[in-house]
């Protein structure tokens, strides 16, 4: 497959995945520290959506499922399935270090881990689910936090997870 | 001059058999059962040690270890850090399987709590 195209629809179907992931177990819903709280009510005065600003302020202050799916794709390029597969245990001890669950974290690096494996059977390489993560990421917490906490906020609206 | 992935491997796999080039490799559908097993064994060994089933309500918030999460995580993650090093023991990994679920589930039983402490009230968030 065109490395460009695959780059493409690969940073789509990670957007995707751990946007809805993490929307469904409630990261916009509360903060789950203080820091969160902080970045959250920042994003709000700057006109963005509040279940939004929870949600970036919750990925900055634990690894979720957007570093799940990184975490995951990077493994599975080295070690292939269980590779996903550590990434998921990796990303729980993360997460319990953060003072999170991390129910989030663990079902987002599995899901990648699947995503991944089925897309290998079309052409994908795990190369382009990482640099497609790390342009989903870019597209959250990059380019305009104030529109991106809107989109996030319509989301959670949907997924009945509004703070 | 300094490998230190290849080194890695080539210590833990014990000189022979280095990247599954070993005459004894099981099959990915054996290493899929194994799986299985592990998630099995290490949630029927929870419940037999009394760790609930579920967390307490509500699910998405609760820090409380239980038979389903994070118990088969632990077990499976584990496994595979040994298929990785292409160390399966016998019958085709499924010994392996059961001894890391049993011992996951102590794990989760006995050293959970020491190892990964709840956050205490003052220090987390104030919705918690």
């Amino acid at each position: 497959m065109n490395e460009v195209i695959g780059i493409i629809i690969a940073a789509i179907l990670c957007w995707l995945n751990f946007v809805i992931v993490d929307t469904y177990f409630g990261l916009p819903e509360q903060p789950g520290v203080k820091g969160a709280r902080i970045i959250g009510e920042n994003v709000e005065k700057r006109g963005g959506d509040i279940a939004g600003g929870f949600f970036q302020g919750n990925i900055v202050c634990s690894p979720d499922a957007s570093a799940g799916t990184l975490i995951a794709s990077i493994g599975y390029m080295l070690l292939g399935i269980p590779g996903g597969i550590i990434a998921a245990l990796f990303v729980f001890i993360g997460n319990r270090l953060c003072a999170d669950p991390g129910y989030a974290g663990t079902v987002g690096s599995l899901t990648t881990t699947l995503i991944i494996f089925i897309c290998s059977f079309i052409g994908f390489t795990p190369e382009m689910f990482i640099v497609g993560m790390v342009i989903a990421i870019l597209t959250v917490q990059g380019l305009d936090h104030k529109r991106a906490s809107i989109v996030l906020g319509k989301i959670a609206e949907k997924f009945n997870r509004h703070a | 001059m300094f490998d230190l992935m290849y080194n890695t491997i080539f210590f833990a796999s014990y000189g022979n058999n280095l990247y599954g080039l070993a005459n004894i490799t099981i099959s990915p559908f054996d290493a899929l059962f194994a799986y299985i097993v592990a998630i099995v064994v290490s949630i029927i060994v929870a419940l037999i040690l009394k760790i609930p089933l579920l967390p307490e309500k509500p699910y998405r918030y609760s820090f409380d270890v239980s038979a389903i999460y994070p118990t088969p995580i632990i077990a499976i993650g584990i496994f595979s850090i040994f298929l990785v090093l292409n160390y399966t023991f016998m019958y085709n990994g499924i010994v392996l399987a059961v001894i890391i679920g049993i011992l996951s589930a102590l794990f989760v039983k006995y050293l959970f709590d020491f190892v990964f402490p709840k956050p205490l009230d003052g220090d987390e968030g104030e919705d918690i």
